[in-house]
């Protein structure tokens, strides 16, 4: 593979690993760092390719390991996490001035239910353990096989499987908890709050029902409620979408919240 | 070691100083996945009827918290004895041990062996107040050949 050949793969790839990337950070700046660091780290390597995978696969392969370096430390985030930092930013003076520029100069802040949900659904993934986190994404939104995801993770199929399992029947169990679209005892209602906030002259039940999971609310395949969520997910670029402005400062505030938290809790 | 019929079916041997229950079954999976869901304590409840919670971790020389419902208001406070992963691990107290085995039989198949033995020199004296384990035996190696082949199944 020459170069070239390589640079143009790398570039397709690109929007996808910088939206996996930061799905696992939580973090812009980390995000670019870490595509850099792939891309330089990839294109000094290349005569190391041996072509027993796809060079998607390799580049996420060299991506997760940087990531998972440098996340190695970090502590995981609690369930709870979106009820943390919704405390903290009610109690921070510059966070809604912060949102109100945001909407002023940019044309991607638009408020949307369904990428609150991405938002939400990124922000639970995160108290997965690392390694799950990584499986259900590779799979669920960016469609690996479960043998390239074993390849990324230099495991085995057998282990990928079991991450997956257990990954997603703990966000099911999370979500049946917390999620007041699917659970009228769910605790959480930050779709509706921000939605009146945000969108005052919308009516939230109406828009609700165009969220395909909050239709299905009753089904009691619980799973496919989950896998509808990540359907939402996998259509939405936090980079580029309508509102990825707006969402990408809400990841920052939380994974900077959720930073001083653990810190407070290690001491 | 004991060979037993790989029936999910326990068999308890009582002595005067011991009493020793034992269960084996195979199961369509890789043994890490077993050996995972063995060993990944704050899991057990998902998946496990017959335990309640475990604090801790299960690794060498660890201790873990276990309450299980077999005896709900109990909590034992069990030390990871021996850890050869993928392959054997031992809990237990002063009273007595808990064995669990994989071992690899066939394409994708897994013998899961799970053996515990009290007793002691007073064990005489209470072992009219220790409730028989076999059913819970079987009910376990049936949670843990549920859910591996489940997520053996897993595409």
């Amino acid at each position: 593979m020459t170069i070239e050949q390589f640079t143009t793969t790398f570039e397709l790839a690109r929007p996808q690993l910088k939206s996996y990337l930061l799905r696992i950070t939580a973090s812009v700046e980390d995000t670019e760092d870490i595509v850099q660091d792939t891309f330089i780290k990839a294109s000094t390597k290349l005569d190391t390719f041996r072509a027993e995978s796809t060079v998607k696969t390799w580049i996420f392969t060299i991506a997760s390991n940087i990531a998972k370096d440098n996340l190695r430390a970090k502590k995981r985030w609690p369930a709870n996490v979106t009820d943390i930092c919704r405390e903290k930013a009610l109690a921070n003076p510059n966070y809604f001035p912060e949102i109100a520029n945001i909407m002023q100069t940019s044309p991607h802040a638009v408020f949307e239910i369904k990428e609150h949900i991405t938002f939400c659904l990124t922000c639970i993934s995160k108290s997965l353990p690392l390694e799950q986190q990584i499986c259900i994404l590779l799979k669920e939104i960016y469609e690996f096989k479960i043998s390239e995801i074993a390849e990324i993770l230099q495991t085995t199929e057998a282990m990928v499987k079991y991450y997956l399992h257990t990954s997603r029947s703990k966000m099911v169990s999370i979500f049946e908890g917390r999620c007041a679209l699917i659970n009228k005892e769910g605790v959480c209602h930050q779709c509706s709050e921000l939605n009146g906030i945000f969108n005052p002259k919308q009516n939230f039940e109406e828009e609700k029902n165009k969220i395909e999971f909050a239709k299905k609310a009753n089904d009691p395949n619980r799973e496919h409620l989950l896998d509808l969520r990540f359907k939402i997910m996998k259509e939405i670029d936090p980079f580029n979408s309508k509102g990825s402005d707006l969402q990408l400062l809400h990841i920052q505030h939380n994974r900077i919240v959720m930073e001083n938290y653990s810190e407070k809790n290690n001491e | 070691m004991a060979t037993f019929s790989s029936n999910g079916k326990a068999v308890t041997t009582k002595k005067i100083f011991s009493r020793e229950t034992a269960v084996s079954i195979d199961i369509q999976a890789d043994k890490s996945i077993i050996w995972a869901l063995l060993t990944n304590a704050n899991d057990f409840p998902r998946w496990n009827s017959t335990i309640i919670s475990i604090d801790g971790t299960i690794a060498q020389g660890q201790t873990i918290k276990l309450k299980a419902k077999l005896d709900p208001k109990r909590e034992f406070k069990l030390k990871i004895k021996e850890f050869d992963a993928d392959n054997r691990f031992v809990w237990g107290d002063a009273m007595g041990n808990r064995v669990y085995t994989l071992k690899s039989i066939g394409n994708n198949l897994t013998n899961f062996t799970m053996v515990e033995k009290i007793g002691g020199p007073l064990f005489p004296l209470f072992a009219n107040m220790i409730p028989p384990f076999d059913e819970a035996f079987e009910q376990y190696a049936k949670d843990l050949k549920n859910e591996a082949e489940t997520i053996s199944k897993t595409k």
